[in-house]
């Protein structure tokens, strides 16, 4: 077990060394920050929004419409009668960046609902709140011309209906929209593949490191080469777990500090507060944990025996394209898979071990599968590590010390057996 | 105590040529046992069965009396393969720390001592290098300390001095004749054999797989290859050119006036050609009996045809194990 230690050591030691993974782990804080200052800045962005309401009605609805917009973080709008002209030098006005935009009503907006609105950026925002305005002097319009009481019509708008959101997940109501848990999985789903991926590949390429640099030769002199390849995985996987660490560590600091992010950008603290993180349970961490850690285990295992069976990158690149076939299942069918987390199709990649270590927590952070469920996959996924990996200890133990092409099909099965 | 390593009968074949073929050789404990050949000998396929890296097809392999295998007793084993491998972009004490490690040695105790050893072999300035900034004379100094970092009682060296300059390859002699007095035992394999006549004590030479002969030095040399005599005159020659030409001593005669060279016959004595010489009133100044050289013995014994491989009539040179 001390000799399994010291590989496992001396796997993560050298990689954490190397510069490609200060870089990795740096870059994915830097992405985070940048997203989060971009949606800050995407929210303070429309804080001074500028625009004028050009008038060419004849009850002076432009004034209403301004009145109405007057309660907007948003909006600052001004009333510009409509006259020869006045469209082309408010063009002019956009294009010279000293308005965002305008709107143009007319007596149509009354009649047919139309208005028309120019700016050089449409936000989505902007858009809503001149539409829930517009809407509101419409309905009080049309409702006054029936006859009926301003105050009445006041009163009756008086009241926004807000709608709160929960979702209901095994026996447990959280308060998470759709969009957030469909966003979760679909970013569990991800993050998973790319991490079993690389991390997979990291070990096949020291598996053939060792290999070329004739260094296994000493280590099975010393080493059993199961206990060469366990070695392998397991530091391979503590660096993975260790790049997690900071980006999850980096993710957890960076979000509580959005307040001062915001106040230093320049915008109000309410719009850092915009930026909601879905509540993780600790039950869905343990669920990704062991999933990540089963399907890392899976595919390494797979990874070191190609690795072992080839002779240079060219060779590995090539003999590592099935397994890599496999993992990409999973994540072709992440769309399917979030869209529809309860189909059959779904249902039926969860208990696949090849796919579940993908499938089953994305399902599980819908919230439609239930412990049983879990527990089937689960050991599926045990039963499959104990045979690939000693399908793969075989090969790899062969492998390891034989140079030359690379074998066929049925020198494999052989060595499987004879190993 | 029985040997440390006892080699019986091992046959090895890969895909259609036999390498190794019912080899048996015994290494007393505590001195240097060269197991010579030419190319392709066999002479890697033997010491990777005796590490356990390979099995036998037949016969068996036991170390210190255990057929356990090398990796069971792989703390009182160093080994120097003839592939020498190193992590290029590790610094050397990390490499050599880890490779003691995986020995069972202790990280603090595998550090200190490497350390130690890089001063020993002229290397302390570069133990903080990758190994891929040394040259290969240094990479291999450095695998060499890898092999005996962890004071195995065995040391198993293939090719140990191929590629060194002749002021590190005595550095690594004086080393390998340093564990002998300590009482360690030394295996090494070589095809160049001013290197085995320096170093070993006894020796194994093969071919194609087969054991030619086995012994100490003294005793190859006795029975394979003649007696040999160097003379120096000094000033009087006497009757010497007399007894020279007298075909019951001298078999062969080299003679360049003041000095001559004798390969002597069959039955005769060299004393009885310095009494000859003595009485007939020639003054020498060296009357020495040479032993022929081991490399005269092993031209003449491997012969020029067994000097290559047999050719893998399977085409290709593939190193297959059948698992270990």
């Amino acid at each position: 077990m001390r000799k399994v230690w010291a590989v496992i050591r001396r796997e993560f030691v050298e990689r954490v060394r190397t510069k490609w993974f200060w870089i990795s782990a740096i870059l994915g804080p830097v992405l985070m920050g940048g997203i989060i200052v971009f949606q800050i800045m995407q929210s303070v962005g429309g804080a001074e929004r500028h625009i004028a309401v050009v008038d060419s009605t004849s009850a002076d609805y432009g004034t209403r419409v301004v009145e109405s917009l007057g309660g907007s973080k948003l909006i600052r709008a001004t009333r510009v009668p409509a006259g020869p002209g006045v469209i082309d030098s408010l063009t002019r006005l956009v294009e010279a960046k000293q308005l965002n935009g305008f709107l143009i009503i007319s007596n149509q907006l009354t009649e047919t609902g139309k208005a028309e609105y120019r700016a050089s950026n449409l936000s989505m925002q902007t858009i809503e709140e001149l539409q829930r305005a517009l809407n509101r002097l419409l309905v009080k319009v049309r409702l006054e011309e029936r006859g009926v009481n301003p105050a009445v019509v006041e009163y009756a708008q008086s009241l926004r209906v807000t709608l709160d959101q929960q979702k209901i997940a095994r026996g447990q109501t959280t308060r998470e929209s759709a969009g957030q848990s469909f966003l979760m999985a679909y970013v569990i789903a991800i993050l998973l593949f790319m991490a079993i991926l690389l991390y997979g590949v990291n070990v096949m390429s020291s598996v053939l490191e060792e290999k070329r640099d004739r260094i296994v030769e000493v280590l099975v002199s010393s080493l059993r080469p199961f206990q060469l390849m366990l070695g392998k995985v397991f530091g391979a996987g503590a660096v993975s777990f260790f790049q997690f660490l900071i980006w999850g560590v980096s993710a957890r600091v960076l979000i509580s500090m959005r307040a001062p992010i915001a106040r230093a950008l320049g915008a109000p603290e309410a719009a850092a507060q915009e930026l909601q993180l879905p509540h993780i349970p600790f039950a869905m961490l343990a669920v990704f944990m062991a999933f990540f850690l089963g399907g890392f285990l899976l595919y390494s295992a797979m990874f070191a025996a190609v690795g072992a069976m080839s002779s240079n990158e060219q060779e590995a690149r090539q003999a590592q394209q099935p397994v890599t076939y496999l993992l990409m299942i999973s994540y072709l069918s992440i769309i399917g898979l979030t869209n529809d987390p309860s189909s059959a199709f779904a249902k039926t990649l969860s208990v696949v071990p090849f796919t579940s270590p993908i499938a089953t927590p994305v399902r599980w952070s819908a919230g439609n599968m239930g412990t049983g469920e879990l527990a089937i996959s689960l050991a599926m996924l045990a039963l499959a590590i104990v045979g690939v990996t000693w399908v793969a200890a075989r090969i790899y133990r062969v492998g390891i010390l034989m140079t030359g092409k690379r074998p066929t099909m049925k020198e494999l099965v052989r060595w499987v057996r004879t190993a | 105590m029985s040997d440390p390593v006892v080699v019986d009968r091992v046959t090895k074949r890969f895909a259609g040529h036999t390498a190794v073929d019912a080899l048996s050789l015994s290494v007393p404990s505590g001195l240097i046992y060269g197991l010579l050949g030419p190319n392709g000998a066999g002479k890697t396929t033997t010491i990777r069965m005796i590490m356990d890296i390979y099995e036998p097809d037949e016969g068996s392999v036991r170390l210190f009396n255990d057929v356990a295998g090398g990796r069971t007793h792989s703390a009182r084993i160093g080994y120097l393969p003839e592939e020498r491998g190193l992590y290029p972009k590790m610094r050397v004490v990390d490499v050599l720390t880890f490779l003691a490690e995986t020995k069972g040695v202790a990280r603090k105790t595998a550090r200190a001592k490497a350390l130690e050893w890089l001063d020993r072999l002229g290397l302390g300035d570069w133990r903080l290098r990758k190994v891929s900034d040394l040259s290969k004379g240094m990479q291999q100094k450095v695998q060499f300390i890898s092999a005996v970092l962890h004071d195995p009682d065995l040391v198993v060296l293939d090719e140990p001095f191929s590629a060194l300059d002749p002021v590190n390859r005595q550095v690594l002699l004086d080393t390998v004749i340093d564990f002998r007095r300590s009482g360690k035992t030394v295996l090494f394999s070589t095809h160049i054999m001013e290197h085995a006549e320096q170093l070993c004590d006894r020796l194994c030479i093969i071919a194609r797989g087969k054991k030619l002969v086995d012994g100490t030095l003294a005793d190859v040399k006795r029975t394979h290859g003649g007696k040999h005599v160097v003379i120096e005159f000094d000033g009087n020659q006497g009757d010497a050119r007399q007894i020279f030409a007298d075909r019951r001593l001298v078999a062969k005669l080299h003679d360049f006036g003041q000095h001559a060279e004798l390969e002597l016959a069959e039955s005769a004595d060299a004393q009885e050609i310095l009494r000859a010489l003595v009485s007939s009133g020639a003054r020498l100044s060296r009357f020495e009996l040479a032993s022929p050289s081991l490399h005269k013995i092993f031209v003449d014994l491997v012969g020029p045809d067994a000097a290559t491989a047999a050719a893998n009539p399977a085409g290709g040179r593939e190193r297959e194990p059948a698992g270990a």
